[in-house]
């Protein structure tokens, strides 16, 4: 039987009988709308938990490790990487290093002067892994590798905290305020004596209008050159023209006395739900979710998303790191959102901590990275890679909590695929008894059928047809009920539900390949139902079937 | 001048439905010959086998022993594509309950057997055709539930044709029709007949129809008697 033949009939025959169609397909349409709601929602849960875990990759450590109070871990270092990256389940391995020493950052957000704790927020990774999008590609990266930045051009610094002009090289400074001198964190110093002491060297700059959103972490505007500090006297502070060529991506560096390109970082999302639900709101200040922070930062000249950072300088009293290297004011743009971003601080490429690390605390900080991020070819080989490292390197992976989180969701999802299948294998049941009934009063019908010139075959295929015709159009029907109540669901949670933070703008992730799967499951599961009467169908004798009443 | 290859060779044909004590011979050992153009009524009382014997000769029903040849084809030897294939392009079927399918139009049933092949073309102006040599062509969109019995027959007679058959095979084809229009069915018979020379067999009661035909076989019990003259009386006779 030609296949447009048996279309043809298929679905004319399905077309007659409203309510054979409606009792066979109501119990698909349920089972494949439960099914693709439940996919989508596992799926989208489990995407925003990969967003706040990142699960790809595995993070190896080196156990801590301690001698009379000095730290005596083992040293992640450059041939460790190598050692890893040669294993045979290892596709690549990346070193992350952490700034090691204490820094001070600030910024000026929405007209709040925000100031912030770097140091042990902040660590570095080579610019190639973080490529989340085209902005971060092209900016992510050491600025400062270039030597031959035409930009590089000579400078004079700021010498005290100044409200920065952003305006083209040359332009003339206007109305020019009485200096007020300030240390770097901002709080007024004497006029007598003029020190460049630790805690004031070098002037941080809250870029114009700009800020740093979500990184405000609150600790306080004390430095460790002020602590006597008398109380704020309001003096009009001074202006400070940014020199250098292209000022909204370079400043004037006053390590040389020349330009440099801001040092790119980005953070992670979890920073813009840290600032949402506990920041924004004690501060009242704007909430921010990633897209309106991906908007602005691809804003290209928008300041808004620039901050100083105070290498050497800290909030926090009672800091004894031994520094080698007097503290030091660079400054920071915000590039991007990245899930690769430590998850609570920012990133910068590795090049910049390196070098940072070096100045401030020598070569041995330089060359010892804080752990190893490592891409398996196969997730199912870190049972092996695991073992390996514990035996061969003394080394572990670090507890995932990403890892705990994906196998929850994967067992929920399966249960509630299991519960999807079960209305799914009813309907099919549902279809069976149906299909037995129809097989039975049409038995004339496919009886004059086989007396025309229709096989066995041509009866079984008509009837299974038939029966994948109403699989598929409740499948439809089912994705689309399914698509409503998820429309439903994201309608009443985005009206009802109140904002926490990682909230979803959506409940639900109809990928294609669920939409796929319901789709065949449908047409499958129906063709299994109508299996057995399509083979009693094509078993009838056409003698008896075309004289029985 | 040798003799032309039957349509139709039974030998020692024998068919039984059920078990045991129930069973019930139907067909005892049934041989003839069913020569081109015959136009043959089969006739007996209810249960003697008559309609087994025509679904037996249409390939709708097996025999359990003996030999069935049709159209040089053996029945119990060849498979069910082979059957199915030669009753779509050979054999026409008529029934005493049209057997139309009531949610197609009257066109879309004749054209029904042209659904199991591929010579699909000119599928319709070949049902049109069919409609036309029973005088139904004005209502080939009419569903079958808007037309009287006699019209019925006619469709299914048009189905039937459609394939232009060498064999047709009819049951009580005028049983469920008044006597004006039974009569004309049987005009429409006798003329296929001896226009076309199209093989008839025809199951029936009724002495009318047997009267038209060229020999008549009458059974009893699962046997046949051979018999132009006096088939009536051996069958125990029926309505005139």
């Amino acid at each position: 039987m030609p296949v447009g033949n048996l279309a043809r009939m298929v679905a004319a025959n399905t077309w007659r009988s409203p309510r054979h169609f409606a009792l066979s397909a109501f119990g698909i349409v349920i089972g494949i709308a439960t099914f693709v709601l439940f996919l989508a929602s596992t799926e989208q849960v489990a995407a925003v938990l990969e967003k706040i875990f990142p699960v790809e990759q595995v993070k190896v450590i080196a156990p801590h490790a301690s001698l009379l109070g000095k730290d005596v871990s083992k040293k992640l270092d450059d041939s460790i990487v190598q050692t890893i990256e040669n294993r045979p389940e290892v596709k690549q391995a990346l070193p992350r290093m952490a700034l090691a020493f204490p820094a001070f950052g600030r910024g000026d957000f929405e007209g709040n002067d925000l100031r912030f704790e770097v140091g042990g927020f902040a660590d570095g990774i080579n610019a190639g892994f973080v490529d989340d999008d085209e902005r971060i590609r092209t900016m992510f990266k050491d600025w400062d590798a270039d030597a031959t930045d035409k930009n590089r051009v000579a400078c004079v610094p700021p010498r005290h905290l100044p409200d920065e002009v952003i305006q083209s090289p040359g332009a003339p400074p206007s109305n020019t305020p009485k200096e007020v001198k300030t240390d770097w964190a901002g709080n007024p110093i004497p006029d007598e004596p003029e020190t460049p002491a630790v805690g004031s060297a070098g002037s941080g700059s809250g870029s114009a209008g700009s800020g740093s959103a979500g990184l405000g972490s609150g600790l306080g505007s004390g430095s460790a050159g002020s602590a006597a500090a008398p109380p704020p006297v309001k003096k009009k502070p001074e202006k400070y023209f940014n020199p250098c060529p292209n000022p909204d991506e370079y400043y004037c560096d006053e390590s040389d006395n020349r330009c440099h390109h801001r040092v790119p970082v980005v953070m992670s999302p979890t920073m813009i739900e840290l600032y949402n639900s506990q920041f924004a709101k004690s501060h009242g200040l704007p909430i921010a979710d990633e897209d309106f922070v991906k908007f602005m930062t691809e804003r290209g000249g928008l300041s808004a998303m620039r901050f100083s950072i105070g290498l050497g300088l800290t909030t926090i009293a009672g800091t004894n790191t031994a520094i080698q290297h007097k503290p030091r004011r660079v400054e920071a743009v915000l590039v991007g959102i990245s899930d690769k971003s430590m998850p609570i601080g920012m990133t910068a490429p590795i090049d910049y901590i390196r070098r940072w690390n070096k100045d401030f605390l020598g070569d041995e900080a330089a060359t010892a990275y804080s752990s190893i991020v490592v891409t398996l070819k196969d997730r199912n080989d870190q049972a092996v890679f695991d073992q390996w490292l514990e035996d061969t390197l003394d080394l572990r992976i670090e507890d995932s909590l990403g890892e705990k989180f994906a196998t929850v969701v994967f067992v929920v999802r399966v249960v509630l695929l299991v519960i999807s299948f079960v209305i799914i294998g009813i309907s099919a049941i549902n279809i069976s008894h149906n299909f037995f009934m129809q097989v039975t009063e049409r038995r004339r019908e496919l009886g004059l059928l086989r007396a025309v010139g229709a096989t066995r075959g041509d009866v079984r295929m008509v009837v299974l047809g038939e029966a994948a015709l109403i699989g598929i159009l409740g499948g439809v029907m089912g994705i689309v009920l399914g698509w409503l109540l998820a429309q439903g669901v994201d309608w009443a949670s985005a009206h009802y539900l109140p904002r926490f933070p990682y909230k979803p703008t959506t409940w639900f992730n109809f990928r294609w390949w669920i939409l796929a799967m319901g789709l065949g499951f449908a047409g499958g599961f129906a063709v299994l139902g109508g299996f057995l009467p399509a083979r009693r169908a094509s078993n009838m004798e056409p003698a008896t079937a075309l004289t029985q009443n | 001048m040798a003799a032309a290859q039957p349509v139709v060779r039974l030998r020692d044909v024998t068919k039984s439905y059920g078990t045991g004590a129930g069973r019930a011979h139907v067909l005892r050992g049934v041989s003839f010959d069913i020569d081109p153009g015959e136009f043959l009524a089969l006739v007996g009382q209810s249960g003697s086998g008559k309609s087994t014997l025509l679904n037996i000769i249409g390939g709708l029903d097996q025999p359990d022993s003996g030999e069935v040849e049709v159209l040089g084809l053996d029945i119990l030897r060849s498979d069910d594509g082979r059957r199915a294939k030669q009753r779509n392009e050979s054999i026409g079927f008529v029934f005493q309950s049209f057997n139309l399918l009531e949610h197609l139009n009257v066109l879309a049933n004749v054209t029904l057997p042209a659904s199991f092949t591929h010579a699909k073309r000119d599928a319709d102006a070949r049902g049109r055709e069919a409609l036309r040599r029973v005088g139904m062509s004005d209502l080939a969109h009419r569903r079958p539930g808007e037309l009287s019995g006699g019209q019925k027959q006619r469709v299914a007679i048009a189905r039937a044709l459609f394939a232009s058959p060498t064999l047709l095979l009819c049951d009580e084809p005028t049983g469920n029709l008044d006597s004006e229009t039974g009569k004309e069915v049987i005009d429409f018979f006798r003329e296929l007949n001896a226009k076309d020379g199209v093989t008839l067999v025809i199951v029936t009661h009724e002495r009318r129809v047997s009267s038209v035909a060229k020999r008549v076989i009458a059974m009893r019990d699962g046997l046949i008697v051979e018999t132009t003259d006096d088939a009536l009386a051996v069958a125990g006779g029926g309505p005139s």
